[in-house]
C-alpha cells in the first residue's frame, strides 16, 4: 500500500481550480455561440453541436453550407468596413466530389462588393485572405474519408497556430455519399477476433473520429445529408396530390408535405442519428407560384421541432429568404 | 489495402513483435488500422514490455496513412487549378456552347437525359468530333448500344471544316485517330476500362484523354438495379464516384447519357432512380420535337445556372 500523502498535497487538491464566475468566462470565450447566416438562424448554436441539413437533390444544401462558410471567413471588421464574419477558418470535406469553387468565389465576391460603397481596392487583398482561410478535400471512398479524420488532428493543430484562433466549422457534404458502397461491402471473415468493414463499422468509427476531434479543437459541424432513398423506387408512401401533373413537374419536386414529414427515412445507423444535435429539412416548394422565376424552397426544423418554416430562393447573390 | 507485412521491408519499426501484437488485437492490414480505435490501442500497447516500439509503430502507419492522403487545398489553390486546367470544351454547336458558359466542362459528370431518339447519341457524336478536332489529346468514346458511327463523325467534322480538300482529309484522318472506341455491354467491362484507364493515366503511359463519352451509362447500370439487394446501387454509386474521379485528378470531361422512364402518374422521369441523382455535376435535359426538328436543352441541375434555364438548337441533319 502506498503511503498516505501529505497534508499539504492533500489539501492543494481540495482547493478549487476556478470559480463559476472564471469558468463561465473560460468556456464561453473556447466555445462561444454562433449566430449563422439564414437559413440557419433561428437557433444559437455551439460549436460542439453538430447540425444536419437534410434534403432531396436538387435542393439547396451545399448553397447553405457554402453560405455559412463565406460567412465564417469573412472578417468582422477590414480597414474600417465592417463585413460581420467570424474571421475564422473553414474545413469541408466534399464526399459528394461536386463542389463547385467558381460559384464559392462569386458568391464572395459579390458579398464583398456589397461593401464597396465604403472601400475602393483592397478588395483582391481581402479576397485572397478569406480565400485562404476556405480548407478544402475530397474522399472518394469511405476509407480516404476514415483517414482524413484520423490524420485531421495535426491539420488543425496547425491551423491553429497560423491564424489566430483555430477552425470553426467543419462541414461534411454530404454525410450519406458511401451509403451504398458501405452497404454491399462483404464482411471479410468475422473469425479471429476481425472487424469486419460494414456501414455499421465504418460510421461508427466516423462518429468516434469526430467526437474526439470536437474534444480537442472546439468547431460546429454542419452535416448535409440527402433525403432517404429505398432499395426499391417505392413511391407509395408519398401522398399524391393529382391534377398536379403538367412538364415543368419534372423539373420540381413536388412533395406534399403531410403532418408527419412522411417523405423523410432515416437510412444512417442509429449511431450516427443520436450524434447529430440539431435537424433541419430543406426541400423544394411546391408552390406552383414562381417568385421571379426562381424556385422557392422551404425549411423547417425537425429537431428541434418548430412549428413554423422558412422561404427561401437562390439568386445570384446566393440564398434570399423571403417572407 | 497492404497487409502490414508489407510495409515491414520500407518501414522497420513495423517488425514482427508489432504485427504480433497487431494481430492479437485482430488488425492484419493497414484498412483495418483506420477502423480500430488507435487511442486504446495505445493503451492497450502500454502494457507490453516493448511498449515505446509499439507506441512508434503506431505512429509510423499513421504516418504512411498520412502521406497517402490527398492534401488539404485552400480556396485560392482551387480557384487556381480550375482556371488552369479545368476549361469549357466546345460541343461544336454554338447555341450550346453558349447556354453551358462555354461548353462541357473539364472536371465535371455531365449528364445528358432524355426520352429516345432525341439526339443524345447525335449530339454525343457532335461533341466527339468537334472536340477531337479542336483540341489536342484522345476521346474515349464508350458504346453500349451500337450507336457509335463513324460517317457520322465524318459528316459532322465536313460540316466544320473549311472545304479546302487537301486540309479536309487531314483533318478527318487526325480527328478518327484521336477518337477510341469501345463497345461494352455491362457494368462490369465499365468498370474494368474505367480501372485501366485510370492506372493509364496515373502512370501518364499514353497520350492525355480530353473527353470520355459514355452512350448509354443507363443502359449498363439498369440490368443490375432492381431487385432487394444493395449490389446493384452500390456498382451504380462505384461506377459514379470513379467517374468523378477520373474527371478531377486527370482534368477529363466525362459525359453520359441516361434514358427516361415512366414515373407518378404518367410524367416520365430520368431512369436509374434516386441514388444517382446526385452522381452527376450537370444534367440537362433533352427533347426533341420531330415534326421542326428543333431540339430542346434544360437545366435538371447545375453549380451555376438556375434550374429551368433552356435554350433551343438543331443538330444539322447529313447531306
Amino acid at each position: 500500500m502506498a503511503p498516505p500523502a501529505p497534508l499539504s498535497v492533500t489539501r492543494e487538491w481540495l482547493k478549487p481550480d476556478e470559480t463559476a464566475k472564471e469558468l463561465l468566462v473560460r468556456v464561453l470565450t473556447e466555445r462561444p455561440f454562433l449566430l449563422l447566416p439564414p437559413p440557419l438562424h433561428r437557433l444559437p448554436f455551439r460549436v460542439g453541436n453538430v447540425v444536419e441539413i437534410v434534403g432531396t437533390s436538387p435542393c439547396a444544401k451545399t448553397l447553405i453550407l457554402i453560405q455559412a462558410a463565406i460567412n465564417c471567413i469573412l472578417p468582422k471588421e477590414w480597414k474600417g468596413v465592417q463585413y460581420g464574419g467570424l474571421g475564422r477558418a473553414v474545413m469541408f470535406v466534399d464526399l459528394d466530389c461536386r463542389f463547385d469553387v467558381l460559384r464559392f468565389s462569386q458568391l464572395l465576391k459579390r458579398r464583398l462588393i456589397g461593401f464597396r460603397a465604403k472601400v475602393k481596392g483592397n478588395d483582391y487583398e481581402l479576397f485572397t485572405v478569406c480565400m485562404r482561410r476556405f480548407l478544402y478535400i475530397r474522399c472518394y471512398d469511405s476509407l480516404e474519408f476514415l483517414a482524413t479524420l484520423k490524420t485531421m488532428h495535426c491539420r488543425l493543430q496547425k491551423e491553429k497556430e497560423t491564424q489566430a484562433g483555430g477552425v470553426y466549422l467543419l462541414m461534411i457534404d454530404s454525410v450519406g455519399a458511401f451509403y451504398w458502397m458501405d452497404r454491399a461491402l462483404s464482411s471479410s471473415s468475422g473469425s479471429n477476433g476481425r472487424k469486419s468493414l460494414s456501414l455499421q463499422c465504418v460510421v461508427e468509427t466516423m462518429v468516434q473520429e469526430i467526437q474526439r476531434l470536437l474534444s480537442v479543437h472546439p468547431m460546429l459541424v454542419l452535416a448535409a445529408k440527402s433525403a432517404s432513398f429505398g432499395d426499391k423506387q417505392s413511391t407509395t408512401e408519398v401522398i399524391r396530390n393529382p391534377g398536379k401533373r403538367s412538364y415543368s413537374s419534372v423539373l420540381a419536386m413536388d412533395f406534399k408535405s403531410g403532418p408527419q414529414n412522411s417523405l423523410h427515412r432515416e437510412y444512417m445507423p442509429s449511431v450516427w442519428q443520436s450524434f447529430v444535435t440539431h435537424r433541419i429539412q430543406v426541400r423544394a416548394s411546391d408552390d406552383n407560384s414562381k417568385h421571379q422565376n426562381n424556385s422557392t424552397y422551404l425549411t423547417e426544423w425537425l429537431l428541434p421541432w418548430l412549428k413554423f418554416s422558412d422561404k427561401f430562393i437562390i439568386n445570384d447573390d446566393g440564398l434570399l429568404v423571403i417572407l | 489495402m497492404a497487409p502490414l507485412k508489407s510495409l515491414e521491408r520500407d518501414y522497420p519499426l513495423i517488425d514482427s513483435t508489432f504485427q504480433n501484437f497487431c494481430a492479437s488485437h485482430g488488425i492484419f492490414t493497414v484498412e483495418d488500422f483506420l477502423i480500430h480505435d488507435l487511442y486504446l490501442l495505445a493503451v492497450l500497447a502500454e502494457q507490453h514490455n516493448n511498449s515505446e516500439k509499439l507506441k512508434q509503430g503506431i505512429t509510423q502507419v499513421l504516418s504512411i496513412i498520412e502521406s497517402r492522403c490527398r492534401p488539404w487545398l485552400n480556396g485560392l489553390e482551387l480557384l487556381d487549378d480550375v482556371e488552369q486546367n479545368k476549361h469549357a470544351l466546345s460541343t461544336g454547336c454554338e447555341r450550346i456552347d453558349a447556354f453551358l458558359q462555354g461548353g462541357i466542362r473539364e472536371g465535371y459528370l455531365t449528364e445528358l437525359v432524355g426520352p429516345s431518339s432525341c439526339g443524345k447519341t447525335q449530339v454525343c457524336l457532335q461533341t466527339a468530333s468537334n472536340v477531337a478536332r479542336k483540341y489536342s489529346g484522345r476521346v474515349m468514346y464508350f458504346d453500349s448500344g451500337n450507336s457509335f458511327s463513324s460517317k457520322r463523325i465524318v459528316e459532322f467534322v465536313s460540316q466544320m471544316s473549311d472545304p479546302a480538300n487537301n486540309q479536309a482529309n487531314r483533318t478527318i484522318q487526325q480527328v478518327m485517330k484521336s477518337i477510341v472506341c469501345h463497345s461494352i455491354f455491362d457494368i462490369f467491362t465499365l468498370l474494368d476500362l474505367l480501372h485501366q484507364l485510370k492506372n493509364s493515366l496515373r502512370s501518364q503511359m499514353g497520350c492525355q484523354v480530353r473527353m470520355l463519352i459514355i452512350d448509354s451509362i443507363s443502359s449498363l447500370i439498369s440490368p443490375v438495379l432492381g431487385g432487394s439487394g444493395a449490389h446493384g446501387h452500390a456498382l451504380m454509386v462505384t461506377a459514379g464516384f470513379l467517374l468523378k474521379e477520373l474527371a478531377h485528378e486527370n482534368n477529363l470531361a466525362v459525359l453520359v447519357t441516361n434514358h427516361m422512364v415512366a414515373g407518378e402518374v404518367g410524367v416520365s422521369k430520368p431512369a436509374l432512380g434516386e441514388s444517382w441523382k446526385n452522381i452527376p455535376h450537370v444534367r440537362l435535359l433533352l427533347s426533341r420535337d420531330h415534326v421542326t426538328n428543333i431540339s430542346s436543352m434544360s437545366i435538371l441541375k447545375h453549380p451555376c445556372l438556375a434550374t429551368g434555364k433552356s435554350a433551343e438548337f438543331v443538330i444539322r441533319r447529313g447531306p
